[in-house]
Formats: C-alpha cells, sequence, structure tokens
C-alpha cells in the first residue's frame, strides 16, 4: 500500500505562563493513499493541532511530516502555499467561503490561485458543482444558501484542483443532524469514487463511523485506531449505489 | 494569479465598501488636486514671464552695440570719433565677423532713426527701425488683415507701423494727444499715406524762422536753411492689435534697412547723418554704422558663451540671460513652496490610504487566511493590497486631475493675467506632464501608504482563518 502521509514521532509543546502543554506527545502513525481517516477526540485533545501540522499551518516543535514524499516540516512558509496549491484540499468548519464571489467563482478560486485561464476553471468549477447536486445554486451568493448548500461548495472548491490529498477540519461542526449525514455521504462518495485521501477532524464518534480507519486521540496521544468494515462502511456505500 | 485576475480581485474588494472608498478617494483627489493647481500656479507665473520675456527679444536674442572710446554712446554722440581708435561700430564688418562666430544663427544689423511724421493736423514721431526681411519675418510679427513686410526691392521705403505708434501723435496746434484726450488721431495707417522728413533739424529750423522774428530771420537766412524733403510714405502692414496691447514693436515703424540707408544717404548727401559717427572735422566715417546688431544664439544654453565671446570682441552686448537665470532660480523657488503646500494635503491622503488599508486588513483576516489555505501565493497576497491602494490613488488622480482642470479653468475665468502681472497669459496653467506626473506621484503615494498593510496582511497566520470562531 502506498503511503500517502507518514508521521513520525511528532510532537507540539505549548508554554502557557510558566508550564508547558503537550499538544502533541510524541505521535506516529501512516494514512494510506485512497484513505479515509477520521481524528476523533474531544476539544484540547490536539486533534486540530495535528491536522493543522498536517496542512502545514503550524510547525512542529519536534517530529516528521512526509505528505506525497515531502518533508512539509522543513518548507518554508511560501513553500508551503506553493504545496498546499498543488496537493491539498481543505474542508473548513464554517465554509469560510467569499462572500463577494457566486458558488461558481468560490470553486474556481484555487485554480485562479494556480493562474488557470478564467473560461477554463470556470468550466472545471461548473462540473464540481453538478457533481455536489448544486446545479441550481451555481449563481448564488453564499449567503443565499443554506448551511449544507454552503458546505458542499466548500467540498466543491477542495476537490476543484485535484488535490491528492483532502483536510477536513470538523466539516459538520455548523450543520444539523441530518444536513450533516448528508454532506457525509456525499464526502464519502466522492473519496471513493476519486481515489482521494480524506483527513478529517470531528468530535463525533457517529459521524467517524463513515471512515476507513479511525484515531482516537487524548492528550496528544494516539490511543486507539479503529478499523472500520462492513456495516459502517455500507453507508456510504449504499448511498452510492442509489 | 494572473494579472487580469489580480487587478479584477482588488478592484471588487474596493467595491464591497464603496463609502469607505469614496471617502478614501476623496482624501486622495483634494491632496491631488491642491497640488496640481497650486503647481499650476507657478507655472502660469512662468509662462506668463517667458511670454513677457517673448516680447522683450526672446530668450535666444542678443543685441550688440558698438562701443565709443569716450564711453559715450556714439548714437548720441556726434563727436565720438575724437577716439575712434579705441570706438567700435557695428559695420557690414561686424555683421559678417559676428556671423561666423560658434553658435550663431543669424546676426543682423538693425538702424535705428528717429523721425517725423505729419498728415493733416497731426504730426507725430517714428522711430523708424531698419532691419533685413529675414530678421523682419523672425520677429513673427502679427499684422492686421491685407498688410504685408516690406519688399526690399520696392522703390519706395514701405513701412509696417506698431499698433500703438498713432498714440505718439498729437494735434499741431493743441499739442493734446491720444493721452490727453483718450481718442486715437483720424489716420488709417493702412491705406493713408504720411509725410515723413528725415532731416528733423532742417525742418525746424525751417518751422521756426518765421516765428523768431526780425533778428532770427536774420540769422536763419545766413545759415541758408535747406529746406528738408518730405517724403510721401505708405504702409505696407500694420501691427495687430488695439492701442492698449502692448508688444515689443508696438511703438516702431519697421523697414527695409537697405532702403532707409539708401534714403538717408540721399537725404543727408556730403554731410554727417544723424546718428553716424563722424570724424574729428566733422566728416562722415569711412563706412556706414548700424545703431545695432540682432544677434540670434542657436539655443539659450550657449548665448552667454556667445555673449562673453562678442564682448572680447571689444562690443557692448545685452542679453536677458541674467534676467532668465535670476528668473529661474525664483520660480524655483515659489514652485517648491507651492508644491509644497500642495503635498501637505496629499501627504494627508496617504495617512487616509494606510489607515483605510489596515481596516481593511482586519476586516479580511479570515478571508486572507482562507486565501492562503486554500493556495494563494504570498506575493499574490501583497500585491492585492497593494494593487488596493494603487486603485485608490489612480482614481483619486485622475478625479484629482479633472477636479484641478476645472479650478484652473475657474481661476483664469475668474481672475485674468493681466490684472495680476500685467501680462496676458493665463494664471493657472496645467501642462500634459503634470497631469501624467501628478497621477503618477498619487498611485505611487497609494502603493507606498498601501506598503505597509500590504506586507502586514502577507504575514497574517492562516491559522487564524480556521480557527472556529
Amino acid at each position: 500500500m502506498i503511503e500517502a502521509i507518514t508521521v513520525k514521532d511528532l510532537y507540539k509543546l505549548y508554554r502557557v505562563g510558566d508550564s508547558i502543554v503537550r499538544a502533541l506527545d510524541g505521535v506516529s502513525f501512516e494514512i494510506h493513499k485512497g484513505e479515509f481517516c477520521a481524528i476523533v477526540g474531544t476539544s484540547g485533545s490536539g486533534k486540530s493541532t495535528l491536522l493543522n501540522m498536517l496542512a502545514g499551518l503550524e510547525k512542529p516543535t519536534k517530529g516528521e511530516i512526509v505528505i506525497s514524499g515531502s518533508h512539509i516540516e522543513k518548507m518554508k512558509e511560501d513553500e508551503l502555499v506553493r504545496f498546499r496549491r498543488e496537493h491539498v484540499g481543505f474542508i473548513f468548519q464554517s465554509f469560510h467561503l467569499i462572500g463577494t464571489m457566486n458558488a461558481l467563482e468560490n470553486v474556481a478560486l484555487p485554480l485562479m490561485f494556480r493562474g488557470e485561464p478564467a473560461k477554463e476553471r470556470l468550466r472545471k468549477a461548473d462540473r464540481m458543482l453538478s457533481l455536489m447536486g448544486l446545479d441550481r445554486h451555481k449563481k448564488h451568493m453564499p449567503n443565499q444558501m443554506s448551511g449544507g448548500q454552503q458546505q458542499r461548495v466548500g467540498v466543491a472548491r477542495a476537490l476543484v484542483s485535484d488535490p491528492d490529498i483532502i483536510f477536513a477540519d470538523e466539516p459538520t461542526g455548523n450543520l444539523d443532524s441530518h444536513t450533516s449525514e448528508e454532506v457525509m455521504r456525499l464526502m464519502r462518495r466522492v473519496v471513493q469514487s476519486q481515489g482521494k485521501t480524506l483527513v478529517m477532524v470531528t468530535h463525533d464518534d457517529h459521524l467517524a463511523e463513515y471512515a476507513d480507519r479511525v484515531f482516537h486521540i487524548i492528550d496528544g496521544k494516539i490511543v486507539k485506531i479503529d478499523v472500520n468494515t462492513s456495516e459502517k462502511n455500507e453507508k456510504g456505500k449504499k448511498y452510492e449505489t442509489i | 494569479m494572473r494579472w487580469s485576475d489580480l487587478l479584477r480581485m482588488s478592484a471588487g474588494s474596493l467595491k464591497r465598501r464603496k463609502l469607505r472608498a469614496f471617502l478614501t478617494i476623496l482624501g486622495v483627489v483634494i491632496g491631488t488636486a491642491s497640488i496640481v493647481v497650486m503647481i499650476s500656479l507657478g507655472l502660469g507665473l512662468q509662462q506668463s514671464m517667458y511670454e513677457q520675456m517673448e516680447l522683450d527679444g526672446g530668450t535666444t536674442g542678443l543685441t550688440v552695440t558698438g562701443k565709443s572710446g569716450d564711453g559715450m554712446m556714439y548714437s548720441y554722440s556726434t563727436d565720438a570719433g575724437s577716439e575712434e581708435e579705441s570706438s567700435k561700430y557695428i559695420t557690414d564688418d561686424t555683421i559678417e565677423e559676428i556671423k561666423a562666430l560658434e553658435h550663431v544663427k543669424s546676426a543682423d544689423p538693425v538702424l535705428n532713426f528717429s523721425a517725423l511724421a505729419l498728415k493733416g493736423k497731426y504730426e507725430g514721431y517714428l522711430q523708424l527701425y531698419g532691419m533685413t526681411l529675414e530678421a523682419m519675418e523672425s520677429l513673427n510679427l502679427e499684422l492686421e488683415p491685407g498688410g504685408r513686410l516690406p519688399d526690399p526691392d520696392s522703390p519706395e521705403l514701405e513701412l509696417v507701423f506698431g499698433n500703438m505708434v498713432l498714440v505718439d501723435f498729437y494735434e499741431k496746434g493743441t499739442g493734446s494727444g491720444y493721452w490727453d484726450t483718450g481718442e486715437l488721431p483720424d489716420i488709417d495707417l493702412q491705406n493713408d499715406k504720411l509725410f515723413v522728413i528725415l532731416d528733423q533739424d532742417s525742418y525746424y529750423q525751417t518751422q521756426s524762422t518765421p516765428e523768431m522774428g526780425a533778428e532770427g530771420g536774420a540769422e536763419g537766412g545766413e545759415n541758408t536753411v535747406r529746406t528738408p524733403k518730405k517724403y510721401v510714405l505708405g504702409a505696407c502692414g500694420v501691427i495687430a492689435g488695439g492701442p492698449d496691447t502692448y508688444n515689443t514693436n508696438s511703438y516702431n515703424v519697421l523697414c527695409d534697412i537697405y532702403k532707409l540707408k539708401e534714403y538717408l544717404q540721399k537725404e543727408f548727401r556730403g554731410r554727417a547723418i544723424p546718428g553716424q559717427p563722424t570724424t574729428q572735422s566733422g566728416k562722415p566715417y569711412s563706412q556706414f554704422v548700424y545703431s545695432s546688431a540682432s544677434v540670434q544664439a542657436d539655443d539659450m544654453e550657449n548665448v552667454e558663451e556667445l555673449a562673453q565671446t562678442i564682448r572680447s570682441l571689444g562690443y557692448d552686448v545685452y542679453t536677458n540671460v541674467e534676467y532668465i537665470n535670476g528668473m529661474k532660480k525664483t520660480l524655483g523657488m515659489v514652485q517648491a513652496v507651492l508644491g509644497g503646500i500642495g503635498a501637505v494635503s496629499l501627504l494627508v491622503a496617504a495617512i487616509g490610504i494606510a489607515n483605510t488599508m489596515m481596516m481593511a486588513i482586519y476586516e479580511r483576516t479570515k478571508e486572507i487566511g482562507v486565501m492562503k489555505v486554500i493556495g494563494c501565493s504570498l506575493k499574490n497576497i501583497r500585491q492585492l493590497f497593494l494593487l488596493e491602494a494603487a486603485f485608490i490613488g489612480f482614481i483619486g488622480g485622475v478625479a484629482g486631475n479633472v477636479l484641478s482642470l476645472i479650478i484652473s479653468a475657474v481661476i483664469n475665468v475668474l481672475i485674468p493675467g493681466e490684472s495680476l502681472w500685467g501680462t496676458e497669459g493665463n494664471i493657472s496653467y496645467i501642462p500634459i506632464w503634470l497631469m501624467l506626473a501628478s497621477m503618477g506621484f498619487a498611485v505611487l503615494v497609494g502603493m507606498a501608504a498601501g506598503y505597509f498593510p500590504a506586507v502586514r496582511a502577507m504575514k497574517l497566520s492562516p491559522l487564524a482563518a480556521i480557527r472556529n470562531e
């Protein structure tokens, strides 16, 4: 199996006043290509810190992170930005769509940063939105859409640049449970059909059941790795056949 | 990112906060307009000074006069020839000599002669200026319709009257002229012929004789008074303008120099022509002497050097250069002060831009972070904000220039130039280069003010964006 992400002995220490807080305390794991992983933990467990470091938004205190063969802990900020642009998609909890752009333009944004011509990127964004089932909302502004619709635009934006890995930070944190299920099924389906690696952070054990593997993290340490088989993954597969 | 996308995005973010953008731009508009209007006043002053200079003989002109040994101007002293050795006269040889010098574009003799003109009940003095046709052409005289320059081949002496010549005419009996009555003599210079008397001395002798009574009459008889010839001369042209529009040649009567010389030599045959140097015995000087030479240098820069060269040949030279240099210094200072006053308001506008950009960055912290997370390069982010600031500067610069043009037009209409500096021309003058430079400057100021906010935006942590609120 090809490793998409390899993490070795990752530490992140914060100084809070006189004491030192270990946000991450020696984490090591691998995520395979095409895998859907969930990182589950309570707030303050270090799960968000881990995701931020995987995405190159925070520097680790110690340790190695290898994504698609590159050591991202050694990269400078502009290299990290380029790396994210080429290899990474990001889904946010509060969607973070640009308020002055319509759905289509929002989805096309990562392609614009790559310097793709307008016609080309709008065509790709259009196709991606159709895939998300948002045909009727392409020209809508973010404030004209529901949370679920906005998050689907967010998913489309993460996928449009055809990244190797997608990071999702509590993607359903701002959605009601019904919409959450919908978005999860959508993500599951896309990951499976396009063979993307998806790393999701959540505090919801129930949502974690959509993942192939679940990393349980407590106090900066991975305490348990569940491998989901049959029934839980069936949800996604069932959806696909519908 | 592509430039077109960068431009569109930064223009788009400006549109988001219309009122704030408008107010910031307004600051730049006022700043730019104040600089442009202030400098335009300085330039207007400069231009009218240059125009004045043009009337006074231009910036490249030199007037060369002879030098007489006793230090007196030969033209007013008939016995100047007493020390001929050290005297320098402008003769045909002199003209040739000057023409051969470096940096000389042209050198032409000028013959100045005062004559008396009679017409009906009026009489007046004419300042005759004999010039070559080329020199006259180079004056770029503006003649009244139908006028032309004198034809050197014409058998008669043809005159070009200055537009203010008639002002000096007065009524013979009462002695009142234009300055007393406010009315110009009823003479149509263009079409009427005048009696012109070149030999004034003889004319006055003949005039005064009868009035002086018996004693004077006897004296007059002894001296064998010559009756001066009255030449009937007509105009071939009149310089355009009324009695109030002054130019260098307003009071002068121009004519062909060789014709004038011919007339003078005929009139004063065997005697010294007034104004010509004479030998000690009262005999005329061997060569015909001109009043002055009008020399044009090829460039303003060379005037001083040329003047020195001609001085070293022993002539007196007058140029406008010293005056121009002094004037330039003064103008430079005036413009710097005026521009400085204007620049203060642009500085205030720059602070406004910086403030607006900082606000925009605080507002868009999240957006900037998201953009970084999804792959917008640091350089692009900086460019976006710099462009936004440059847009503010550019729009403000353009609008400021439009405003300046309006203000300038209003100033020029309300306050005519004559009232301030006594010459024609506008008080405020905005050349194209000033408009372009001020717009460029406004953009530059905008970008300078936007630079630190832009760098700050670039350095914002992307973490701030995904931190959940």
